[in-house]
């Protein structure tokens, strides 16, 4: 291959360096207007009367809208739409919106805010999973008896026989606090309503245009024809916009209201409070080992307190029980999840959605069980692994897997077996698995339509124009596409105009996530490539095949489309959707760590670790991928979390001083290892490269962690104060001074 | 109030009259149409607002217009020259110290300001310099691989 | 986010600075690290912004008494570079946020920093959810509810290195007068007024007296750039034959003002061994107050607080021993 597999900087990086890309809150269209929201003072209220009246005579104010105006609700699941873009009724969450203004400007909009009056009944308010889930708890939604909005009871294998067999087994608990993307661009929405043709153009910084396309069309009761979706560039994701936000629908019905543009950006705090992030989640975990560290059986319990509305909540909690698979032998296995409504902004599908609290549960217990037994933690992987093709007991189906090479080439490059335990006090090496699907098998809205959908068009000039709904949010999608196509063709990228993201010009795709481009959108350009070149004569120039091809009738427009096949779709009981994937990505790290065991102070000093991604279309791409991976794991393990105080719910930390993601001044070397089991359906063998290094770096620190200062953390994240408090606890002390 | 200001934005001088309480970041993007400054905090948290003020790197979310009188502001526009992008766009680009952008902008101008102080930085001076500028896509690996690559350029 | 209008006035003399900033709504601005993200919360409604960025009198360093001089809009990024001053002070400097903060921050806000509290340093929708506090609008700590005073941190880094060099500060007023104090006597022990000065008072220059100490700075933080101090510990030490000769220690992020450490006079004379080091730190221990005015736990601040002294000490007696 000449193209795919070389190292290829971003097709459109030179926006990107030279300030030209355009993001959403940099685009102004002539009389925008200034959209603000209006937001909940409180965690949990009925709304009495809202009195708009001073607001709207107020000059220059050009649009009000409260609930009033959008009685249809919204959410991703189909089965669980139960939020409205402007409160109705009841407010469920600090910071919810409530109403919303277009006026001539921000100023005059925030003073139209302030002349909104907003009776309230306060009620009781729940920031935990165990206050929503009392007997006597109000109900956040009636239909949601107890607060669950999920209980999901897996049972695969024979649990009691797979205990029985076990030499060892033990039980341990865990707990995780919320976490949030973070992404460095702030949310924002440009909505322009054509009143003559009752028309409506979006752009916002989705993830997802086809969702929210779906959400307008819904919300707004217009036709989808009437409305366009572009995504302009976007600054990053993570998982916080894939479904639409309440914005994106607040910022369209302003518009409507005003007849006109409207403009709503929000503040770094207003973006926290729309989070879709990961969930705190409480972990009890058994797991039974044989002698030789092999896995007989795992019961797995998990609650996640998954905040006001449903968004995401029952893929995540899905997830959290089917990844239990997959990455070693599990005989058997029992799940039972719990996803409960809080009060508090609602969770979502953060990078390595719903596997990453689990993962870190599992490679933990396993790791202390394999001290116990007195085995390696790489011989214990070693003990598990997947031999392909091989279905697990809740129907995964893996037809690849590079484990074996990530575990021989992190244990090589940290010289693991010289290393391991003689770092001296304070240091320490700790490894950790971890997987992750290259696309849900099953997408959310089940249309009959292929996976993936890509258009290639040849015209006169001799450019390839590939027409694609997929979003590139930074992780080089767009690139990865063209590259594909290119390597069909035989012609450079340079030939290769990629049109991303726009509703009336590209086709559907089903967006950024769950990592899915790569493989499926990745799978249809292939297709598309294969389909314009057999219209191309062989053998001559490329300009030459241009014209003989377009001769024959005129400019060629070809659509490659990926369907994932029906042996990869999963199990057929309920759930069963989630966790199916067309293929596994991989992941082994080491994390070196040095523990101030006075100070509690966690330094990073280098992590090794090897991705298993089947074939690196853009190794570039793909290293990078796996570096935001990982750190974004440190983020996470070291000192990540939000924080909701009661009574309000007020989040204590909505901001970049207090929540605190790593800053380059201690984030530490990331040394990543491609590793390439081609997978037989990956677009040239590729799977995902962006989210499996993710999950295996918590446990692997705390691993670490431990081997340094004798300390296991089950409660994450890992900060000094923690770490310390552990120390000081007198079983640390003998272990220390033993 | 408003003050009348006289400064060079981008080797251009600019006559322009702001209002006491603007700040220079909007006045870059939103009068001057600069938009490749980019806000990304609720007050001088993030970095992604940075621009050159008299050489030195500032927060322009932090900054007053007023302030920038009699000054030369530079920002990642500037960095372009007669079409040539710069050595550390050129290394931004060429080895993704950039993936989704948003945080390049300030980064760039960051590593600018370093760059003309010390042009070959050791690693720790990078990190010290950069230090301000969070990202959330890079793990900063490539970020500072890029601003080693221009050095050496 | 727009700031709240308001005057900004540029005087190009100390003196109309002084008339300028002589009405309780002025507030003055040095170089905006502090007061804008504040003005963007609108934690303060100033009607008067008077900046002193035209007065180059206050950029200046010079000799002093044997000392030196420094003008109060000195940016801390010159501070650091600068070997003739202590390392303390430089070291301070250098904790600071990161480079975009301190080419504009300077030593004279860095030293009247507004104080910190997570019900304080939030925006104005969540002030109004969560209900006012004694710094701004409310009669109750929230984090001492049972006080009579607001208990915000201090969080600024310079404060206790000078305060342990013991510096002076010069205080311009209004009517031209001059003044000379300890740094101390500009602090009280109240977040919501933790500044003695009156309004029109501006802290011109900062003192800092020639003495063969050895100094240095250390803080605890979350991460290696950006942070305010969790808690910062500053010491300036002079020895004579092994025995202790000199010793101050002040301390930032754990009160509501930057403290001068209490009883270290007593530890004069001893030699400067492990068993110093814990004396120290049981001074740490006991006159560090934090609350929980930060996102990291209190009690953390004070243990952490006690640890950096102690290491300090045997930096500044051992050499580089972190």
């Amino acid at each position: 291959m000449k193209l795919a597999g070389r190292g290829t900087p971003l097709v459109d990086g030179v926006e990107k360096v030279s300030g030209r890309a355009r993001f959403t809150a940099d685009l102004v269209v002539p009389g925008m207007l200034a959209g603000e929201i209006l937001r909940s003072p409180h965690a949990h209220a009925q709304i009495v009367r809202i009195d708009t009246s001073r607001a709207r005579a107020l000059p220059g104010v050009r649009a009000v809208l409260t609930g009033e105006d959008c009685n249809v609700p919204y959410g991703v699941l189909p089965i669980a739409q139960n939020e409205y873009p402007l409160a109705r009724e009841r407010v469920r969450f600090w910071g919810e919106p409530v109403a919303a203004v277009a006026a001539d400007d921000e100023k005059t909009a925030r003073a139209a805010l302030a002349l909104i009056q907003v009776e309230y009944r306060t009620l009781p308010a729940y920031f935990s999973a165990q206050e929503a889930l009392k007997p006597d708890a109000v109900l956040l939604h009636d239909d949601k008896k107890g607060n669950i909005e999920r209980e999901v009871s897996h049972d695969f294998g024979d649990l009691e026989a797979g205990f029985k067999a076990a030499d060892l087994v033990r039980e341990a608990e865990f707990h995780y606090a919320e976490v949030t993307h973070a992404q460095m661009e702030p949310d924002a929405a440009l909505a322009e309503y054509d009143p003559v043709r009752n028309r409506l153009t979006l752009q916002s910084v989705t993830q997802v245009p086809y969702y929210v396309h779906l959400t307008l069309a819904q919300c707004l009761g217009m036709q989808p024809a009437d409305i366009r979706i572009i995504k302009p560039y976007v600054g990053g994701g993570f998982g916080h916009r894939t479904e639409c936000l309440n914005i994106e629908i607040i910022a369209a019905l302003l518009a409507r209201a005003a007849r006109g543009a409207v403009r709503v950006e929000l503040s770094r705090e207003q973006t926290f409070v729309l989070h879709h992030g990961r969930p705190e989640t409480d972990v009890r975990l058994k797991i039974g080992l044989k002698k030789n560290g092999e896995i007989t059986a795992v019961d797995a319990h998990c609650i996640q307190r998954g905040g006001a509305y449903a968004s995401y909540g029952i893929i995540t909690i899905l997830y959290a029980g089917a990844l239990l698979h997959a990455l070693y032998r599990v005989p058997a296995a029992r799940y039972r999840g719990l996803r409960v409504y809080s009060n508090t902004p609602p969770c979502g599908p953060q990078r390595g959605h719903g596997s990453v609290d689990m993962r870190h549960a599992f490679e933990s217990l396993l790791e202390s069980m394999g001290k116990e037994l007195g085995l390696d933690s790489f011989a214990l992987r070693r003990a598990n692994l997947i031999s392909p093709p091989y279905r697990t007991v809740n129907d995964l189906q893996v037809n690849s897997c590079g484990l074996p090479e990530c575990l021989d080439k992190v244990e090589q490059a940290s010289r693991w077996k010289e290393r391991r335990g003689k770092l001296g006090r304070g240091r320490g090496l700790g490894m950790a698995c971890s997987h992750y699907v290259s696309g849900a098998a099953k997408t959310v809205h089940w249309t009959g339509e292929p996976a993936a959908t890509i258009n290639l068009r040849l015209d006169f000039d001799g450019s390839v124009t590939l027409l694609t709904g997929a979003a590139d949010i930074g992780q080089g999608s767009s690139t990865l596409l063209a590259m594909v196509v290119a390597e069909v063709l035989e012609i450079g990228l340079e030939r290769i105009r990629v049109v991303a993201g726009d509703s009336a010009l590209t086709p559907k795709d089903n967006g950024a996530f769950s990592s899915r481009i790569s493989l499926m959108a990745g799978n249809a350009a292939l297709q598309a490539a294969q389909a314009l070149k057999q219209q191309l004569k062989a053998d001559v120039s490329w300009d030459e095949a241009v014209r003989d091809a377009l001769a024959k009738g005129g400019p060629i427009t070809t659509r490659g489309t990926f369907y994932v096949p029906p042996e990869l779709q999963g199990g057929k009981f309920r759930g069963g959707a989630v966790g199916p994937s067309p293929a596994y990505s991989y992941a082994a790290q080491v994390v070196e760590v040095a523990v101030d065991e006075e100070t509690g102070e966690v330094k990073v000093e280098k992590v090794w670790v090897a991705h298993d991604c089947g074939f690196a279309i853009n190794p570039l791409a793909v290293e990078g991928q796996i570096h935001g991976a990982v750190w974004m794991g440190m983020g996470q393990a070291l000192g990540e979390a939000t924080r909701y105080d009661a009574p309000h719910g007020l989040p204590a930390n909505a901001n970049f001083l207090d929540y605190r993601f790593p800053t380059m001044a201690e984030s530490p070397p990331i040394e990543a290892y491609i590793v390439e089991a081609r997978d037989p359906v990956g677009p040239f063998g590729a799977k995902e490269a962006s989210e499996a290094s993710l999950a295996g770096f918590l446990p692997a620190l705390t691993a670490a962690i431990e081997e340094a200062v004798g300390v296991r953390l089950q409660d994450l994240p890992a900060t000094p104060e923690r770490i310390l408090a552990e120390l000081n606890k007198p079983k640390a002390k003998a272990r220390a001074t033993a | 109030m408003t003050q009348r200001i006289t400064l060079a934005v981008n080797g251009r001088s600019r006559d322009d009259v702001v209002d006491d309480a603007l700040l220079l970041v909007d006045y870059l993007r939103d009068r001057l149409g600069l938009t490749g400054t980019k806000r990304g905090c609720d007050g001088g948290e993030c970095g992604a607002c940075t621009v050159l003020v008299d050489g030195e790197p500032r927060l322009s979310c932090l900054t007053l217009a007023a302030s920038c009188e009699g000054r030369s502001v530079e920002t990642i526009e500037a960095q372009q020259k007669e079409g040539r992008l710069s050595a550390l766009q050129r290394a931004f680009h060429e080895l993704l110290g950039a993936q989704c952008g948003y945080c390049t902008p300030g980064m760039v101008m960051a590593a600018e300001a370093l760059l003309r102080r010390d042009p070959r930085p050791s690693e720790a001076q990078i990190r010290e310099a950069l230090s301000g500028n969070l990202c959330r896509c890079t793990g900063y690996v490539k970020i500072i691989e890029a601003v080693k690559a221009a050095a050496s350029a | 986010m727009r700031l709240p209008d308001f005057t900004l006035a540029r005087p190009r003399s100390l003196a109309e600075a002084t008339e300028l900033a002589n009405d309780p709504r002025a507030r003055i601005i040095a170089g905006g690290t502090d007061l804008v993200p504040n003005l963007r919360r609108g934690l303060e409604a100033p009607r008067t912004v008077v900046s002193l960025e035209r007065l180059p009198e206050l950029r200046k360093i010079e000799p002093y008494e044997g000392g030196l001089r420094i003008g109060a809009c000195v940016p801390l990024a010159r501070i650091l570079e600068q070997a003739q001053l202590p390392a303390a002070l430089r070291e301070a400097a250098q904790s600071v946020g990161a480079p975009g903060h301190r080419n504009a921050g300077t030593i004279g806000g860095n030293l009247c920093l507004d104080t910190r509290c997570l019900y304080y340093n939030q925006s104005a929708e969540w002030r109004a959810s969560h209900g006012y506090c004694l710094k701004r609008g409310g009669d109750i700590c929230h984090v001492a509810p049972k006080g009579k005073v607001c208990r915000a941190a201090f969080s600024g880094d310079l404060a206790p290195a000078l305060l342990a060099l013991d510096a002076r500060v010069e205080i311009a007023g209004p009517k031209n007068a001059l003044g000379v104090k300890p740094l101390q006597d500009i602090y009280r022990d109240d977040g919501a007024h933790a500044l003695t000065l009156a309004p029109g008072e501006i802290v011109a220059a900062i003192l800092v007296p020639s003495a063969n100490l050895r100094s240095g700075y250390a803080k605890a933080r979350s991460r290696g750039a950006i942070d305010f101090p969790l808690a910062g510990v500053a010491m300036a030490l002079a020895l004579s034959r092994d025995k202790v000769k000199t010793l101050r220690v002040a301390l930032t992020g754990t009160n509501s003002c930057p403290i001068l450490l209490k009883g270290t006079e007593e530890l004069v004379g001893r030699a400067a061994d492990d068993a110093l080091g814990s004396a120290i730190s049981k001074l740490v221990q006991k006159q560090a107050k934090p609350l929980r005015t930060t996102i990291g736990a209190a009690d953390y601040r004070r243990q952490v607080a006690a640890v950096l002294a102690r290491r300090l000490l045997a930096r500044l007696t051992h050499g580089d021993k972190q």
